[in-house]
């Protein structure tokens, strides 16, 4: 006893001639240096690459584009086009969304885990399944409209991306929404029945208005996607040019790295702005009480007033959404899908054992060094923000973020003008050449680096509501203890924060597996990610070969988390469980 | 369900007990103008304030939610920074060392046991990251756990526990550390009233033998009563009284403590003489007596004259009972609530409302509202405060 106590005693002795010291949460260096460990990689991943974009475009090529974007017709034309596409979007993807949660939530009906499911299909898909399944069924030579009909349909422009973008996006908004629903307190609509009102009353005067941060909410995340998107405006669009799409072409058509960074700067404000109005404004509006813990069973909805027309328009979205998957998927296996349905195995093979299979496997390897790196920074600065850091939290809160609401096509210019050259810092160099022709590691560096800043927020996001859920209490005990700050995120948050470290790491992977835009301003011929390979071989018309890398990529992704979760459950947790 | 049951009223092993004592009492905490202030407000929310707890003593900070009795004990552990001020420990000033590497252990009101480890690995947590021996740490461990009557429970999850239990493992969990000092945040105010007054008398009796110095902070003042050697009032983060239960409860040192613990009537009395310093007679319920007084009371002073509820005594009108304690004036009973062991009045008098408490009521004895009563208060139980203080 007594040898403990003297331990504990000695470094005292020195200090206490010395009067008051005033450092507030100074004296924790290891959190000192975690956070400057934080900035300097987020600075790196996000904070460099915008700095040189905004510099590119605040440059006097790039003004004289940015001036162009405003006064040149066809500019404005592009910028109206943007907009009218991400308002579709936001609007169309929401109202999905929030059938299929409706349906999810409060519905009585069969089949409940398979409309989830289906739901989720697109977040594990990769950009372009929609997009080229949708020209098959539905284009001029379409399998649905020419092959049934008999029409010459033209997908290609605003409705085939609305339709595409919808589908491919929605389930943001069903996520969202979702979560919403489950948390309203039933003894709402308890006390709404009791005071007379009916079911479908009660849905219009007590479920809808509390819905309204939440419909908001995804209508400005899915107007983001909109007007960000590149892979299927690449695609779809035809004569429809959006700004991602003329970034793209400013770059790599015109090699007009300014002019791409002008445009990029277009795409970037707006989407930065609605991010901020919806993380601050509609969270806060928020009528939506989320105590953690249900407070009630809700009980389902069975009148046929709402389930008819709900699960009618639900159930031909869900029909909608299998023939497309199922078109990706068979797509794969014949001659030419859609013209020649001769059963072929050339596609796998080509994407398995032939050339494709370098970026298979380049595409993996990348993205499973970057989602665990992704998915561990995203807790680490969730932890800084929710127990570590005060007033400064928002501040890295945010630029953790950034690394969502920047859109890919902005950050994936940023990084190419950023990186083309090696990084000096006073004229040491700390960084090579990371990106164009001799960049280190073909390109993959930077690959990994757009990664993780791609999927480090949805990590981030989970662990801080899963922190916000421990009771500092837990903490404190084990600083209580004689653990230090370092210790205690190792024995004791860490373990807590599991379920969030697992969501967060396998959504970074599918997210990686998943990325274009900002991708296909970095690869190098030495390196080959599947997407941009999709995208190849779609703009030459081999939909065959596209479909089978799809089919690989989304059966890759789905093993990788069954994966990714048995090791972190079983090896990193030891098979420990909790209940809270 | 009966197994828990029986657990938790069981006692802690005393014998153990004594592999845990130390040979002198620890740990003399010292507060010396200690004071906090939050960012974004202007009212300190502990306001320069003194204390010296002498090693081995039970002290209980006690006073409404906001007065400050929390922060000073989280200052005291290490997770707030004082603003002003400093903590000793001993003889060392303990601001600028770390709450981790403080000789201290706090048990929390939310138990704050670690959710993924078991009773056991809970228990040596401490132990292990300070390097403890394999062997030691065993025996260590299983010494705490039996003293604490968790053997069975040790490979048990925290969440398959009682709510008693939990709090005997968070117990078990700070002792094991043996430290100078133990914290108690409001340990006991999660749980039910019966196992509240059970594990009170547990940490009563484990402190004891100990001789561990504790801080114990709490609202509720029949812990704070039970508990204490001495009781620290606090209130609007400053110190109203430091004194020993008895004390605090009989000679508050104003009309905020007199309130705060326990109930009181405040009567408008009149000074008539002082007989002798913190001695004085008074005019109350239309008669003069002689009752104790706060030192700051002089003769011309305006006062009030406290007297809990049950040293009023009530006899019938119209048989004034000539014995010293039952003097006074007549009143009527506007309420009557029984509460089993006692029956309270609400009585109006010409020297305002009282409540009275009777204790031990038969039914015939109960009176019923409306009825005329002859008011008098218990020897020597009226306490004189100035009037001046009352907010």
């Amino acid at each position: 006893m007594t040898t403990t106590l003297e331990k504990a005693a000695e470094p005292i002795a020195d200090l206490s001639p010395a009067p008051r010291v005033r450092q507030r949460k100074a004296r924790d260096t290891s959190v000192i240096i975690l956070v400057t460990i934080v900035v300097i990689v987020l600075l790196l991943l996000i904070g460099y690459p915008l700095i040189t974009l905004l510099g590119a475009a605040g440059s006097e090529k790039g003004l004289a584009a940015l001036g162009a974007v405003f006064t040149d017709p066809g500019n404005l034309r592009i910028i109206g086009n943007t907009v009218l596409l991400g308002l579709c979007v936001g609007v169309c993807g929401t109202l999905v969304g929030f059938l299929f949660a409706y349906a999810q939530v409060r519905l009585q009906f069969r089949g409940k885990k398979a409309l989830h499911l289906l739901a989720m299909i697109p977040i594990v898909a990769p950009p372009f399944a929609v997009a080229t399944a949708v020209i098959t069924l539905f284009g001029r030579n379409g399998m649905v409209t020419n092959g049934i009909f008999g029409w010459q349909a033209d997908v290609y422009g605003l409705p085939g991306l609305v339709i595409v973008l919808t589908l491919s996006f929605f389930p943001v908004s069903y996520m969202n929404l979702k979560g919403m629903l489950e948390s309203l307190d039933p003894s709402l609509d308890e006390a709404a029945a009791g005071l007379g009102a009916s079911k479908l009353r009660t849905f219009f005067s007590v479920t809808l208005p509390m819905l309204v941060p939440g419909l908001a909410g995804s209508f400005l995340l899915l107007f983001v996607e909109g007007i960000a998107d590149l892979a299927n405006p690449l695609v779809l669009g035809g004569d429809f040019t959006v700004l991602s799409t003329r970034a793209y072409l400013a770059v790599t058509g015109e090699y007009n790295t300014a002019a791409g960074a002008a445009y990029s700067l277009v795409i970037l404000l707006p989407a930065v702005l609605v991010f901020l109005v919806q993380r601050y404004w509609v969270s806060r509006k928020s009528v939506v009480t989320v105590t953690g813990k249900p407070t009630g069973t809700t009980e389902l909805i069975a009148a046929s007033s709402i389930r008819v027309p709900v699960l009618t328009l639900v159930g031909l979205l869900s029909l909608f959404i299998v023939m497309i998957y199922a078109t990706v998927l068979v797509g794969g296996f014949v001659k030419v899908p859609g013209v020649n349905n001769e059963f072929t195995l050339d596609h796998f093979t080509f994407v398995l054992a032939g050339i494709g299979s370098k970026a298979m496997v380049d595409t993996t390897v990348l993205a499973i060094i970057a989602a665990p790196v992704g998915g561990v920074l995203g807790m680490v600065i969730a932890w800084l923000v929710v127990r570590k850091l005060g007033r400064m939290a928002g501040v890295m809160d945010f630029i953790g973020m950034l690394g969502l609401a920047v859109p890919g096509t902005v950050l994936g210019i940023g990084y190419a003008l950023a990186y083309m050259t090696p990084t000096t810092v006073f004229g040491v160099q700390i960084l090579p050449a990371l990106a164009g022709g001799s960049a280190a590691f073909a390109g993959g560096l930077a690959i990994v680096m757009v990664y993780i800043t791609r999927s480090l927020p949805s990590g981030q996001r989970s662990g801080i509501s899963s922190l916000q859920q421990i009771h500092p209490a837990i903490e404190e005990a084990s600083t209580s203890l004689g653990a230090g700050s370092g210790t205690t995120f190792r024995k004791v948050t860490l373990p807590l924060i599991q379920t969030a470290l697992i969501s967060g790491v396998t959504f970074a992977f599918a997210r990686s597996m998943t990325t274009l835009s900002p991708i296909v301003f970095l690869t190098t011929p030495g390196t080959k990610i599947m997407t941009s390979q999709i995208l190849a071989e779609v703009e030459s018309g081999r939909f065959g070969n596209a479909f089978a890398y799809c089919t690989v990529l989304i059966a890759i992704v789905l093993c990788l988390i069954l994966l990714f979760n048995v090791i972190i459950r079983k090896v990193v947790f030891r098979g420990r469980t909790h209940r809270r | 369900m009966a197994a828990r049951t029986a657990a938790d009223t069981s006692t802690i092993g005393l014998s153990e007990l004594d592999e845990f004592r130390t040979d002198e009492p620890t740990g003399r905490i010292t507060l010396r103008s200690l004071t906090k202030r939050y960012a974004g407000s202007d009212i300190a929310a502990v306001n320069a304030i003194d204390l010296e707890i002498r090693a081995g003593e039970f002290v209980t900070l006690l006073g409404p939610s906001g007065c400050g009795k929390t922060s000073t004990l989280r200052m005291i552990a290490g997770f707030e920074q004082p603003s002003d001020g400093e903590v000793r420990l001993d003889e060392f000033v303990m601001n600028t060392v770390p709450p981790n590497k403080r000789p201290m252990s706090m048990v929390f009101q939310s138990y704050a046991l670690f959710p993924h480890l078991s009773v056991r690995e809970n228990v040596a947590y401490g132990l292990r990251l300070k390097k403890t021996p394999e062997a030691r740490l065993k025996e260590e461990v299983d010494t705490i756990l039996t003293i604490m009557n968790l053997d069975a429970y040790a490979d048990r999850a925290p969440h398959q526990l009682s709510g008693g239990q939990q709090q005997r493992v968070a117990l078990a969990r700070a002792l094991v550390m043996r430290p100078k000092v133990l914290l108690f945040d409001e340990p006991l105010s999660n749980l039910d009233a019966k196992l509240r007054i059970t594990m009170r008398n547990e940490i009563h009796r484990l402190q004891r033998r100990l001789g561990i110095t504790s801080i114990f902070v709490t609202h509720d003042q029949d812990e704070a009563m039970t508990l204490s050697d001495r009781v620290v009032v606090m209130n609007r983060g400053r110190i109203e009284q430091i004194d020993s239960p008895d004390v605090v409860y009989r000679r508050p040192a104003s009309v905020f403590v007199a309130d705060f613990i326990g109930r009181a009537n405040f009567l408008d009395a009149s000074a008539v003489a002082m007989v002798a310093p913190g001695r004085m007679t008074v005019h109350v319920l239309g008669q003069t007596i002689e009752v104790s007084s706060h030192p700051d009371v002089t003769i011309d002073s305006k006062i009030l004259l406290m007297i809990r509820p049950e040293s009023v005594r009530l006899s019938p009108v119209e048989a004034p009972v000539d014995g010293a304690d039952v003097r006074g004036d007549i009143g009527r009973v506007t309420n009557v609530m029984f509460h089993g062991d006692t029956v309270e009045y609400e009585i109006e008098t010409a020297s305002g409302s009282i409540i009275a408490s009777v204790s031990d009521p038969s039914v015939s004895e109960i009176l019923e509202p409306m009825a005329v009563v002859r008011v008098g208060l218990a020897t020597d139980r009226g306490w004189v405060l100035p009037a001046t203080d009352r907010d």
